[in-house]
Protein backbone atom coordinates (compact mmCIF):
# COMPACT_ATOMS: atom_id res chain seq x y z
CA UNK A 1 0.00 0.00 0.00
CA UNK A 2 1.41 3.41 -1.18
CA UNK A 3 0.62 6.40 1.60
CA UNK A 4 1.30 9.68 0.82
CA UNK A 5 1.04 12.80 3.45
CA UNK A 6 1.30 16.01 3.04
CA UNK A 7 2.39 18.14 5.83
CA UNK A 8 3.12 21.73 6.26
CA UNK A 9 3.95 21.46 2.31
CA UNK A 10 6.31 18.72 2.91
CA UNK A 11 5.84 15.44 1.54
CA UNK A 12 6.34 12.01 3.18
CA UNK A 13 5.49 9.13 1.57
CA UNK A 14 5.73 5.61 2.70
CA UNK A 15 5.51 2.05 1.44
CA UNK A 16 2.89 0.12 3.87
CA UNK A 17 2.49 -3.61 3.70
CA UNK A 18 -0.99 -4.80 3.98
CA UNK A 19 -1.12 -6.17 7.63
CA UNK A 20 0.99 -2.90 8.68
CA UNK A 21 -1.65 -0.88 6.65
CA UNK A 22 -4.50 -2.40 8.81
CA UNK A 23 -2.96 -1.65 12.03
CA UNK A 24 -2.20 1.86 11.07
CA UNK A 25 -6.29 1.87 10.32
CA UNK A 26 -5.76 1.97 6.68
CA UNK A 27 -7.82 -0.82 4.86
CA UNK A 28 -9.37 1.18 1.92
CA UNK A 29 -8.83 4.31 0.32
CA UNK A 30 -11.47 5.80 2.48
CA UNK A 31 -9.73 4.89 5.45
CA UNK A 32 -7.42 6.56 4.37
CA UNK A 33 -9.61 9.92 3.69
CA UNK A 34 -10.92 9.86 7.51
CA UNK A 35 -7.12 10.94 7.69
CA UNK A 36 -5.34 10.72 11.14
CA UNK A 37 -2.02 10.66 12.55
CA UNK A 38 0.13 7.69 11.84
CA UNK A 39 3.58 9.09 12.14
CA UNK A 40 3.50 11.50 14.53
CA UNK A 41 3.34 14.82 13.67
CA UNK A 42 0.05 17.03 12.97
CA UNK A 43 -2.48 15.25 10.97
CA UNK A 44 -2.28 15.77 6.99
CA UNK A 45 -3.51 18.77 5.87
CA UNK A 46 -3.74 18.97 2.15
CA UNK A 47 -6.87 18.60 0.03
CA UNK A 48 -8.47 15.58 -0.47
CA UNK A 49 -7.98 15.26 -3.90
CA UNK A 50 -4.42 15.87 -3.52
CA UNK A 51 -4.32 12.80 -0.87
CA UNK A 52 -3.62 9.68 -3.28
CA UNK A 53 -0.98 10.65 -5.22
CA UNK A 54 -1.71 8.51 -9.24
CA UNK A 55 1.01 5.89 -8.94
CA UNK A 56 1.29 6.13 -12.39
CA UNK A 57 3.41 9.37 -12.22
CA UNK A 58 5.08 8.97 -9.29
CA UNK A 59 8.99 9.87 -10.28
CA UNK A 60 11.86 7.88 -8.65
CA UNK A 61 13.13 10.66 -6.15
CA UNK A 62 16.59 9.20 -6.74
CA UNK A 63 16.94 9.50 -10.71
CA UNK A 64 14.09 11.28 -12.14
CA UNK A 65 12.77 8.62 -13.81
CA UNK A 66 8.98 7.91 -14.88
CA UNK A 67 6.99 4.73 -15.19
CA UNK A 68 6.19 5.82 -18.50
CA UNK A 69 10.39 5.91 -19.35
CA UNK A 70 10.25 2.24 -18.20
CA UNK A 71 7.22 1.57 -20.93
CA UNK A 72 9.02 2.88 -23.25
CA UNK A 73 12.31 1.79 -23.22
CA UNK A 74 12.21 -1.41 -20.62
CA UNK A 75 14.97 -0.26 -18.55
CA UNK A 76 15.20 1.58 -15.09
CA UNK A 77 16.93 4.92 -14.39
CA UNK A 78 18.62 3.66 -11.21
CA UNK A 79 18.76 0.77 -8.77
CA UNK A 80 16.50 2.57 -6.50
CA UNK A 81 13.89 2.72 -9.25
CA UNK A 82 13.40 -1.03 -8.44
CA UNK A 83 11.61 0.17 -5.37
CA UNK A 84 9.78 2.88 -6.63
CA UNK A 85 8.34 0.86 -9.76
CA UNK A 86 8.39 -2.27 -8.03
CA UNK A 87 4.49 -3.40 -8.76
CA UNK A 88 4.75 -3.02 -12.48
CA UNK A 89 8.13 -4.73 -12.45
CA UNK A 90 7.12 -7.90 -10.62
CA UNK A 91 4.24 -8.19 -12.80
CA UNK A 92 6.64 -8.71 -16.00
CA UNK A 93 9.23 -11.01 -13.80
CA UNK A 94 7.28 -13.88 -14.19
CA UNK A 95 7.73 -13.93 -18.27
CA UNK A 96 11.21 -13.34 -17.69
CA UNK A 97 12.40 -15.45 -15.21
CA UNK A 98 12.49 -18.87 -14.05
CA UNK A 99 11.46 -17.27 -10.42
CA UNK A 100 11.06 -14.36 -8.58
CA UNK A 101 13.80 -14.79 -6.55
CA UNK A 102 17.16 -14.53 -6.27
CA UNK A 103 18.82 -18.02 -5.67
CA UNK A 104 22.50 -17.14 -7.12
CA UNK A 105 25.82 -16.01 -5.67
CA UNK A 106 25.48 -13.25 -2.74
CA UNK A 107 28.85 -11.85 -1.58
CA UNK A 108 29.26 -13.00 2.26
CA UNK A 109 27.93 -10.24 4.43
CA UNK A 110 25.03 -9.79 2.74
CA UNK A 111 24.17 -14.02 2.36
CA UNK A 112 24.69 -14.12 6.51
CA UNK A 113 22.34 -11.08 6.80
CA UNK A 114 20.05 -12.84 4.63
CA UNK A 115 20.11 -16.17 6.17
CA UNK A 116 20.03 -14.66 9.50
CA UNK A 117 16.53 -12.49 8.36
CA UNK A 118 14.75 -15.12 6.99
CA UNK A 119 15.25 -17.44 10.50
CA UNK A 120 14.84 -14.45 12.62
CA UNK A 121 11.12 -14.15 10.85
CA UNK A 122 9.97 -17.93 10.94
CA UNK A 123 10.57 -17.63 14.56
CA UNK A 124 8.66 -14.81 14.91
CA UNK A 125 5.66 -16.32 12.79
CA UNK A 126 6.41 -19.51 15.12
CA UNK A 127 6.05 -16.55 18.51
CA UNK A 128 2.55 -15.52 17.06
CA UNK A 129 1.25 -18.86 16.76
CA UNK A 130 2.08 -19.88 20.16
CA UNK A 131 0.71 -16.83 21.73
CA UNK A 132 -2.35 -17.11 19.33
CA UNK A 133 -3.02 -20.42 20.87
CA UNK A 134 -1.76 -19.46 24.33
CA UNK A 135 1.26 -21.53 24.67
CA UNK A 136 3.10 -19.63 26.77
CA UNK A 137 6.01 -21.37 28.12
CA UNK A 138 6.50 -22.10 24.23
CA UNK A 139 6.21 -18.49 23.44
CA UNK A 140 8.89 -18.04 25.91
CA UNK A 141 11.01 -20.01 24.84
CA UNK A 142 10.64 -18.91 20.91
CA UNK A 143 11.40 -15.54 22.96
CA UNK A 144 14.85 -16.23 24.23
CA UNK A 145 15.54 -18.09 20.95
CA UNK A 146 14.89 -14.90 19.13
CA UNK A 147 17.17 -12.90 21.47
CA UNK A 148 19.69 -15.42 21.25
CA UNK A 149 19.47 -14.85 17.41
CA UNK A 150 19.68 -11.22 17.38
CA UNK A 151 22.69 -11.51 19.48
CA UNK A 152 24.74 -13.75 17.33
CA UNK A 153 23.82 -11.51 14.11
CA UNK A 154 25.47 -8.63 15.53
CA UNK A 155 28.45 -8.90 13.59
CA UNK A 156 26.76 -9.41 10.23
CA UNK A 157 27.22 -6.82 7.74
CA UNK A 158 24.33 -4.19 7.56
CA UNK A 159 22.74 -5.33 10.55
CA UNK B 1 49.83 -1.12 -20.29
CA UNK B 2 49.52 -3.40 -22.94
CA UNK B 3 49.30 -1.45 -26.27
CA UNK B 4 46.71 -1.78 -28.50
CA UNK B 5 48.89 -3.40 -31.71
CA UNK B 6 50.61 -5.74 -29.13
CA UNK B 7 47.06 -6.75 -28.18
CA UNK B 8 45.76 -7.26 -31.67
CA UNK B 9 49.16 -9.28 -32.11
CA UNK B 10 48.60 -11.86 -29.56
CA UNK B 11 45.20 -13.07 -30.36
CA UNK B 12 43.76 -15.34 -27.60
CA UNK B 13 43.71 -19.30 -27.72
CA UNK B 14 40.28 -19.17 -27.86
CA UNK B 15 39.99 -16.91 -30.87
CA UNK B 16 42.31 -19.40 -32.81
CA UNK B 17 41.53 -22.51 -32.25
CA UNK B 18 43.58 -24.04 -29.77
CA UNK B 19 40.70 -26.02 -28.29
CA UNK B 20 40.45 -29.62 -27.21
CA UNK B 21 39.43 -32.48 -29.57
CA UNK B 22 35.48 -31.62 -30.66
CA UNK B 23 35.79 -28.69 -32.68
CA UNK B 24 31.70 -28.36 -32.90
CA UNK B 25 32.38 -26.15 -29.45
CA UNK B 26 34.03 -22.82 -30.79
CA UNK B 27 34.00 -21.18 -27.53
CA UNK B 28 32.57 -20.22 -23.53
CA UNK B 29 31.49 -17.26 -22.89
CA UNK B 30 29.86 -15.72 -19.51
CA UNK B 31 29.52 -12.38 -18.42
CA UNK B 32 28.27 -11.04 -15.08
CA UNK B 33 26.19 -7.75 -14.85
CA UNK B 34 27.06 -5.40 -12.13
CA UNK B 35 26.29 -1.81 -10.88
CA UNK B 36 26.79 0.20 -8.63
CA UNK B 37 24.68 1.19 -5.29
CA UNK B 38 24.49 4.76 -5.80
CA UNK B 39 24.58 5.68 -9.74
CA UNK B 40 22.57 6.15 -12.31
CA UNK B 41 22.79 2.96 -14.61
CA UNK B 42 24.71 4.29 -18.09
CA UNK B 43 21.79 4.39 -20.73
CA UNK B 44 20.19 7.37 -18.13
CA UNK B 45 22.87 8.84 -16.47
CA UNK B 46 23.96 12.46 -17.47
CA UNK B 47 27.93 12.95 -19.01
CA UNK B 48 29.34 13.83 -16.09
CA UNK B 49 27.87 10.68 -14.43
CA UNK B 50 28.87 8.56 -16.34
CA UNK B 51 32.19 10.11 -16.83
CA UNK B 52 32.30 9.46 -12.76
CA UNK B 53 31.55 6.26 -12.67
CA UNK B 54 34.18 5.51 -15.43
CA UNK B 55 37.17 7.35 -13.15
CA UNK B 56 35.91 5.59 -10.17
CA UNK B 57 36.21 1.94 -11.90
CA UNK B 58 38.73 1.70 -14.13
CA UNK B 59 41.68 2.31 -11.67
CA UNK B 60 40.12 -0.24 -9.65
CA UNK B 61 39.67 -2.80 -12.24
CA UNK B 62 43.51 -2.19 -13.37
CA UNK B 63 44.32 -2.73 -9.65
CA UNK B 64 42.90 -6.94 -9.76
CA UNK B 65 45.28 -9.36 -9.54
CA UNK B 66 44.64 -11.18 -12.86
CA UNK B 67 44.28 -7.67 -14.81
CA UNK B 68 47.43 -6.26 -14.15
CA UNK B 69 49.75 -4.88 -17.29
CA UNK B 70 46.44 -5.72 -19.62
CA UNK B 71 45.02 -3.16 -21.93
CA UNK B 72 42.68 -0.49 -20.79
CA UNK B 73 41.38 2.21 -22.08
CA UNK B 74 38.64 4.85 -22.12
CA UNK B 75 36.90 3.97 -25.23
CA UNK B 76 36.72 8.03 -26.42
CA UNK B 77 40.53 7.30 -27.09
CA UNK B 78 39.98 4.72 -29.42
CA UNK B 79 39.59 5.03 -33.32
CA UNK B 80 36.54 4.37 -34.97
CA UNK B 81 38.09 1.26 -36.19
CA UNK B 82 39.77 0.20 -33.72
CA UNK B 83 36.45 0.07 -31.62
CA UNK B 84 35.83 -2.00 -34.53
CA UNK B 85 38.08 -4.42 -34.40
CA UNK B 86 37.48 -4.79 -30.33
CA UNK B 87 33.38 -5.39 -31.20
CA UNK B 88 35.26 -8.23 -33.97
CA UNK B 89 36.78 -9.85 -31.41
CA UNK B 90 34.38 -10.00 -28.69
CA UNK B 91 35.95 -7.88 -26.20
CA UNK B 92 33.55 -4.96 -26.31
CA UNK B 93 30.02 -4.97 -27.52
CA UNK B 94 28.40 -3.42 -30.43
CA UNK B 95 26.55 -0.95 -27.77
CA UNK B 96 29.05 0.07 -26.19
CA UNK B 97 31.58 1.00 -29.00
CA UNK B 98 28.12 2.95 -29.99
CA UNK B 99 28.19 5.11 -26.79
CA UNK B 100 31.64 5.41 -25.95
CA UNK B 101 31.95 8.66 -23.90
CA UNK B 102 32.42 7.82 -20.58
CA UNK B 103 32.67 4.16 -21.32
CA UNK B 104 36.11 1.74 -20.81
CA UNK B 105 37.14 -1.50 -21.60
CA UNK B 106 39.62 -3.46 -19.27
CA UNK B 107 41.25 -6.41 -21.24
CA UNK B 108 44.22 -8.81 -19.38
CA UNK B 109 47.07 -9.74 -21.36
CA UNK B 110 45.48 -13.40 -22.60
CA UNK B 111 42.37 -11.42 -23.47
CA UNK B 112 40.35 -14.27 -21.54
CA UNK B 113 38.60 -11.88 -19.14
CA UNK B 114 37.07 -8.60 -20.67
CA UNK B 115 36.07 -6.19 -17.93
CA UNK B 116 33.61 -3.21 -19.70
CA UNK B 117 32.85 -0.02 -18.14
CA UNK B 118 29.24 1.31 -18.74
CA UNK B 119 28.31 -0.76 -21.41
CA UNK B 120 24.11 -1.06 -20.87
CA UNK B 121 25.42 -1.98 -17.00
CA UNK B 122 28.07 -0.04 -14.93
CA UNK B 123 30.15 -3.19 -15.01
CA UNK B 124 29.89 -6.52 -17.21
CA UNK B 125 32.36 -8.92 -16.04
CA UNK B 126 33.25 -11.00 -19.58
CA UNK B 127 35.13 -14.42 -19.03
CA UNK B 128 36.14 -16.50 -22.61
CA UNK B 129 37.56 -19.89 -22.98
CA UNK B 130 37.97 -22.20 -25.89
CA UNK B 131 35.48 -24.92 -26.26
CA UNK B 132 32.55 -26.27 -24.02
CA UNK B 133 33.97 -24.59 -20.79
CA UNK B 134 31.26 -22.73 -19.13
CA UNK B 135 31.68 -23.27 -15.67
CA UNK B 136 35.51 -22.52 -16.19
CA UNK B 137 34.90 -19.17 -17.55
CA UNK B 138 32.48 -18.85 -14.40
CA UNK B 139 34.88 -19.24 -12.05
CA UNK B 140 37.10 -16.51 -13.90
CA UNK B 141 34.53 -14.07 -13.98
CA UNK B 142 33.43 -15.25 -10.08
CA UNK B 143 36.81 -14.13 -9.07
CA UNK B 144 36.94 -11.13 -10.45
CA UNK B 145 33.90 -10.13 -8.87
CA UNK B 146 34.92 -11.20 -5.86
CA UNK B 147 37.71 -9.35 -5.67
CA UNK B 148 35.64 -6.08 -7.12
CA UNK B 149 33.34 -6.50 -4.34
CA UNK B 150 35.56 -6.06 -1.60
CA UNK B 151 36.15 -2.34 -2.75
CA UNK B 152 33.09 -1.39 -4.88
CA UNK B 153 29.68 -1.20 -3.25
CA UNK B 154 27.16 -3.06 -6.00
CA UNK B 155 23.33 -2.41 -6.20
CA UNK B 156 22.01 -5.63 -4.25
CA UNK B 157 18.89 -6.74 -3.40
CA UNK B 158 18.38 -9.69 -1.07
CA UNK B 159 15.02 -10.37 -3.00
CA UNK B 160 15.71 -9.84 -6.39
CA UNK B 161 19.52 -10.44 -6.33
CA UNK B 162 21.96 -8.00 -8.76
CA UNK B 163 20.03 -4.60 -10.35
CA UNK B 164 20.47 -4.23 -13.43
CA UNK B 165 19.93 -1.78 -15.80
CA UNK B 166 17.13 -4.20 -17.68
CA UNK B 167 15.39 -6.80 -15.33
CA UNK B 168 16.26 -9.18 -17.97
CA UNK B 169 19.00 -9.55 -16.33
CA UNK B 170 17.89 -9.49 -12.60
CA UNK B 171 18.97 -11.97 -10.52
CA UNK B 172 22.14 -13.21 -11.11
CA UNK B 173 23.39 -10.77 -13.69
CA UNK B 174 24.56 -14.26 -15.19
CA UNK B 175 24.76 -14.58 -19.55
CA UNK B 176 26.76 -17.70 -20.44
CA UNK B 177 26.85 -19.19 -23.87
CA UNK B 178 28.90 -20.61 -26.45
CA UNK B 179 29.51 -20.38 -30.29
CA UNK B 180 29.08 -23.63 -31.96
CA UNK B 181 29.80 -24.29 -35.54
CA UNK B 182 26.62 -26.80 -36.65
CA UNK B 183 27.13 -27.02 -40.59
CA UNK B 184 25.37 -30.85 -39.93
CA UNK B 185 22.44 -29.79 -38.46
CA UNK B 186 21.99 -27.45 -41.28
CA UNK B 187 22.79 -29.66 -44.29
CA UNK B 188 20.48 -31.89 -43.01
CA UNK B 189 17.90 -29.44 -42.60
CA UNK B 190 17.66 -30.42 -38.50
CA UNK B 191 18.67 -27.27 -37.58
CA UNK B 192 15.01 -25.96 -37.31
CA UNK B 193 14.27 -28.48 -35.29
CA UNK B 194 16.81 -28.14 -32.93
CA UNK B 195 16.48 -24.31 -32.46
CA UNK B 196 13.04 -24.94 -31.74
CA UNK B 197 13.95 -27.27 -29.12
CA UNK B 198 16.45 -25.09 -27.24
CA UNK B 199 14.00 -22.24 -27.33
CA UNK B 200 11.38 -24.60 -25.21
CA UNK B 201 13.70 -25.20 -22.75
CA UNK B 202 13.91 -21.64 -22.23
CA UNK B 203 17.67 -21.17 -23.83
CA UNK B 204 18.10 -18.63 -26.63
CA UNK B 205 19.95 -19.11 -30.39
CA UNK B 206 21.43 -15.73 -31.68
CA UNK B 207 23.64 -15.56 -34.46
CA UNK B 208 27.69 -14.48 -34.38
CA UNK B 209 27.50 -11.15 -32.47
CA UNK B 210 24.69 -11.53 -30.48
CA UNK B 211 21.02 -10.19 -30.45
CA UNK B 212 19.29 -9.41 -33.49
CA UNK B 213 22.26 -10.69 -35.58
CA UNK B 214 21.50 -13.31 -38.29
CA UNK B 215 23.85 -16.68 -38.48
CA UNK B 216 26.73 -16.96 -40.94
CA UNK B 217 28.91 -19.65 -41.29
CA UNK B 218 26.72 -22.23 -39.87
CA UNK B 219 27.65 -19.97 -36.21
CA UNK B 220 25.13 -20.17 -33.91
CA UNK B 221 25.00 -18.88 -29.92
CA UNK B 222 23.36 -20.41 -27.37
CA UNK B 223 23.04 -18.66 -23.89
CA UNK B 224 20.54 -19.11 -20.28
CA UNK B 225 17.49 -16.24 -20.52
CA UNK B 226 16.46 -16.40 -17.37
CA UNK B 227 18.78 -14.88 -15.08
CA UNK B 228 16.32 -14.53 -11.94
CA UNK B 229 14.94 -17.96 -9.67
CA UNK B 230 17.80 -20.01 -10.12
CA UNK B 231 21.22 -20.44 -9.10
CA UNK B 232 24.85 -19.92 -11.01
CA UNK B 233 24.83 -23.44 -11.02
CA UNK B 234 21.84 -24.73 -11.76
CA UNK B 235 21.87 -22.16 -14.82
CA UNK B 236 25.50 -23.49 -15.76
CA UNK B 237 24.24 -27.52 -15.02
CA UNK B 238 21.55 -26.90 -17.74
CA UNK B 239 23.03 -24.82 -20.45
CA UNK B 240 26.38 -27.40 -20.43
CA UNK B 241 24.13 -30.58 -20.62
CA UNK B 242 22.05 -28.57 -23.32
CA UNK B 243 24.89 -27.65 -25.59
CA UNK B 244 26.46 -31.07 -25.27
CA UNK B 245 23.68 -32.77 -26.57
CA UNK B 246 23.12 -30.22 -29.22
CA UNK B 247 26.92 -30.81 -30.04
CA UNK B 248 26.03 -34.74 -29.86
CA UNK B 249 23.42 -34.01 -32.87
CA UNK B 250 25.68 -32.03 -34.91
CA UNK B 251 28.16 -34.90 -34.42
CA UNK B 252 25.30 -37.60 -34.95
CA UNK B 253 24.20 -35.33 -38.46
CA UNK B 254 27.69 -35.57 -40.16
CA UNK B 255 28.24 -39.26 -39.58
CA UNK B 256 24.96 -39.73 -41.17
CA UNK B 257 24.92 -37.23 -44.24
CA UNK B 258 28.81 -39.37 -44.66
CA UNK B 259 26.82 -42.54 -44.88
CA UNK B 260 23.84 -41.39 -46.34
CA UNK B 261 25.08 -38.40 -49.13
CA UNK B 262 28.68 -38.23 -48.85
CA UNK B 263 28.78 -36.95 -52.65
CA UNK B 264 27.38 -34.19 -52.03
CA UNK B 265 29.47 -33.29 -48.38
CA UNK B 266 32.23 -33.70 -51.24
CA UNK B 267 30.87 -31.54 -52.96
CA UNK B 268 29.93 -28.60 -51.04
CA UNK B 269 33.49 -28.74 -49.26
CA UNK B 270 35.36 -29.13 -52.95
CA UNK B 271 33.61 -26.36 -54.09
CA UNK B 272 34.32 -24.28 -50.72
CA UNK B 273 38.21 -24.81 -50.99
CA UNK B 274 37.55 -24.24 -54.84
CA UNK B 275 35.75 -20.84 -54.23
CA UNK B 276 38.13 -19.95 -51.24
CA UNK B 277 41.74 -20.49 -53.32
CA UNK B 278 41.02 -19.01 -56.25
CA UNK B 279 38.27 -15.95 -55.66
CA UNK B 280 39.42 -12.99 -56.21
CA UNK B 281 36.45 -11.18 -54.72
CA UNK B 282 34.43 -12.59 -51.89
CA UNK B 283 32.25 -10.86 -49.45
CA UNK B 284 32.73 -11.65 -45.46
CA UNK B 285 29.43 -13.21 -45.74
CA UNK B 286 30.35 -15.38 -48.58
CA UNK B 287 34.15 -16.33 -46.68
CA UNK B 288 32.21 -17.19 -44.03
CA UNK B 289 29.93 -19.83 -45.48
CA UNK B 290 32.74 -21.00 -47.50
CA UNK B 291 35.09 -21.30 -44.46
CA UNK B 292 32.16 -23.37 -42.30
CA UNK B 293 32.31 -26.18 -45.46
CA UNK B 294 35.93 -26.15 -45.00
CA UNK B 295 36.31 -26.30 -41.21
CA UNK B 296 33.68 -28.79 -41.63
CA UNK B 297 36.00 -30.92 -44.24
CA UNK B 298 38.83 -30.97 -41.99
CA UNK B 299 36.75 -32.05 -38.98
CA UNK B 300 35.51 -34.96 -41.16
CA UNK B 301 39.35 -35.56 -42.18
CA UNK B 302 38.92 -35.13 -45.51
CA UNK B 303 41.01 -31.76 -45.45
CA UNK B 304 44.51 -31.62 -43.09
CA UNK B 305 43.04 -31.55 -39.32
CA UNK B 306 45.25 -28.27 -38.89
CA UNK B 307 42.67 -26.00 -41.37
CA UNK B 308 40.47 -26.16 -38.10
CA UNK B 309 42.98 -23.40 -36.82
CA UNK B 310 43.42 -21.75 -40.08
CA UNK B 311 39.34 -21.65 -40.74
CA UNK B 312 38.75 -20.27 -37.26
CA UNK B 313 42.03 -17.65 -37.55
CA UNK B 314 40.84 -16.38 -40.87
CA UNK B 315 36.77 -16.31 -39.52
CA UNK B 316 38.38 -13.67 -37.51
CA UNK B 317 40.76 -11.96 -39.49
CA UNK B 318 38.98 -11.33 -42.37
CA UNK B 319 36.43 -9.51 -40.60
CA UNK B 320 36.26 -5.97 -42.27
CA UNK B 321 37.80 -3.61 -38.98
CA UNK B 322 40.64 -6.48 -38.97
CA UNK B 323 41.49 -6.03 -43.30
CA UNK B 324 41.38 -2.41 -42.59
CA UNK B 325 43.36 -2.46 -39.73
CA UNK B 326 46.20 -4.68 -41.85
CA UNK B 327 45.67 -2.49 -44.45
CA UNK B 328 46.39 0.45 -42.45
CA UNK B 329 43.43 2.76 -43.81
CA UNK B 330 40.00 3.21 -44.68
CA UNK B 331 38.77 0.06 -47.20
CA UNK B 332 35.63 0.59 -49.25
CA UNK B 333 33.61 -2.71 -49.37
CA UNK B 334 34.72 -3.54 -52.70
CA UNK B 335 38.53 -3.11 -51.93
CA UNK B 336 38.31 -5.40 -48.61
CA UNK B 337 36.45 -7.71 -50.53
CA UNK B 338 40.08 -7.87 -52.72
CA UNK B 339 41.71 -8.30 -50.03
CA UNK B 340 39.86 -10.41 -48.03
CA UNK B 341 40.54 -13.18 -51.04
CA UNK B 342 43.74 -12.26 -51.45
CA UNK B 343 44.70 -13.09 -47.54
CA UNK B 344 42.45 -16.05 -47.72
CA UNK B 345 44.12 -17.48 -50.92
CA UNK B 346 47.62 -16.55 -49.38
CA UNK B 347 46.50 -18.43 -46.01
CA UNK B 348 45.16 -21.81 -47.67
CA UNK B 349 47.96 -22.18 -50.22
CA UNK B 350 50.00 -23.28 -47.37
CA UNK B 351 47.51 -25.19 -45.28
CA UNK B 352 45.64 -26.68 -48.63
CA UNK B 353 47.61 -29.72 -49.94
CA UNK B 354 47.82 -29.23 -53.92
CA UNK B 355 46.05 -32.82 -54.21
CA UNK B 356 42.92 -32.17 -52.23
CA UNK B 357 41.74 -35.25 -51.42
CA UNK B 358 37.93 -34.67 -51.71
CA UNK B 359 37.83 -37.08 -55.09
CA UNK B 360 35.41 -39.03 -53.93
CA UNK B 361 37.92 -42.12 -53.84
CA UNK B 362 37.29 -44.58 -50.80
CA UNK B 363 40.17 -44.45 -48.59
Amino acid sequence: MFYTQVTDGKLKKFVLCESCAKKKGITTVDGLLMGGDLFGGSPPQTQIPDLIVDLNHEDCSACGFTLEDFRKVGRLGCPECYQVFSREITGRLSSMHKGGVHKGYLPEGLAKKQALESELAGLAAKLASAIEEERFEDAAIIRDEISEVEKSGKGVVGT
Amino acid sequence: MMRFTTLLRHPADWMTGHRAKTSVVLTSRVRLARNLAKAPFPGWARKKERQAVRCSLQGKLEAIPGMKDGFSHELCDLEPLQKQVLVERHLISREQAARSEGSGSVVNRKQTLSLMINEEDHLRIQAILPSLQLKEAFRLAHTIDQSLEKVVDFAIDPTLGYLTACPTNLGTGMRASSMLHLPGLVLSDQIGQVLKGINKLGLAVRGLYGEGTESLGNLYQISNQSTLGESEEEILDRLTKVIGDVALYELQARKKLMTEDPVMIRDRIGRAAGNLSYAHIITSKEALNHLSMLRLGADLQLLPADLVETCDRLFMETQPAHLQWMAGRKLEPEARDILRAQMIREQLQSSLPPAIDITGKES
